[in-house]
């Protein structure tokens, strides 16, 4: 199996996560992060952001925002 | 997904969503405000990724659902409703920030902001949300997130925060896939190097390996103590 560069690695790494690459590029995806530090460590901290962006759950709907959009869609559709 | 977290399977969620759909063309409009409900942090959220200011994405969202309850009608039950919605929100969002004055395109390939490399290469926590409360650990995913410039920052959220494929992502901002995907790689790198400074091992580890040392000190010093006071 080909070793792939870090370069080639990187530029696969949304592939990786997406889910979006063959079994055999998969595993040299593996097999070049099992051998490289630097790599590894992009990988793993990548994939424990992704997981923290949907835990996290940014952003919440200030209450005077939620607030004004109810007082507003109540006026429109009694008017619709 | 947001539901998923809320407790519902993305797929009850929508089958709940077309029961509600049925019950607001019915002419039920307690339904609609119910609809509304388990969608406005999601229509909130995609309209401040697109816009970056509260005011603007407050007055997207406004739009999005009035137009989502005047044409309910129109959703065809292919695509989920959140999707469909989504699509309005993000349009909606775009129309703004077009004619905003102060608005400028990004070029990406001049774009100073432009990471085609990650930067930082410390090893994160094993377990990095365990360094900080929920709350906390939100704020600090904030700002990395307002951190970044438009265009990465609305791919980042509509792929990984909202769950899209890369394929929709791109159909509805109106962007090829091969934009999108660079788009979200580099929004990826500079996210975990955004993120990397308060996650790292070294950091948070550090403090409480010299915390632990400190209480094993305290501690033998305490023992001392005792057993020096028993034996006198
Ligand atoms: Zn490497």
């Amino acid at each position: 199996m080909r070793m792939l560069t870090c370069e080639e690695v990187l530029a696969n790494l949304s592939n990786y996560f997406d889910g979006e690459c063959s079994a055999e590029l998969r595993a040299q995806l593996e097999d070049h992060i099992s051998k490289c530090r630097r790599c590894r460590v992009v990988f793993d901290s990548t994939g424990k952001m992704l997981k923290i962006l949907v835990d996290v759950e940014p952003f919440e709907v200030p209450l005077v925002v939620s607030a004004r959009l109810y007082s507003r869609l109540q006026k429109v559709l009694s008017e619709e | 997904m947001t539901e998923a977290s809320q407790g519902r399977k993305p797929e009850d969620a929508a089958e709940e969503d077309l029961r509600l759909i049925e019950r607001v063309l019915g002419g039920d409009r307690q339904a609609f405000e119910a609809l509304v409900r388990s969608h406005e942090r999601r229509v909130f959220r995609v309209t401040l990724a697109v816009l970056g200011q509260v005011e603007d994405a407050e007055d997207a969202m406004q739009e999005t659902f009035i137009k989502a309850y005047r044409h309910l009608k129109q959703f065809r039950r292919e695509s989920r409703f959140t999707t469909w919605l989504t699509r309005i929100a993000v349009n909606e969002a775009l129309q703004r920030r077009q004619s905003r004055k102060d608005y400028l395109p990004l070029d990406e390939s001049s774009s100073a902001q432009q990471q085609k490399f990650p930067r930082r290469f410390e090893p994160w926590a094993a377990d990095p949300e365990n360094l900080y409360t929920k709350q906390e650990l939100r704020e600090l995913v904030e700002k990395a997130i307002r951190s970044l410039s438009g265009i990465y920052r609305e791919a980042l959220i509509l792929c990984d925060v909202e769950g899209m494929s890369a394929k929709e992502a791109a159909e509805v901002l109106g962007v090829n896939v091969a934009a999108l995907k660079s788009r979200l790689l580099r929004a990826r790198l500079m996210m975990r190097d955004a993120l990397s400074a308060s996650l790292e091992q070294s950091r948070p580890l550090a403090r409480r390996v010299v915390d632990t040392a400190a209480e094993v000190k305290n501690m033998m010093g305490m023992m001392v103590m005792r057993v020096a006071r028993r034996q006198g």
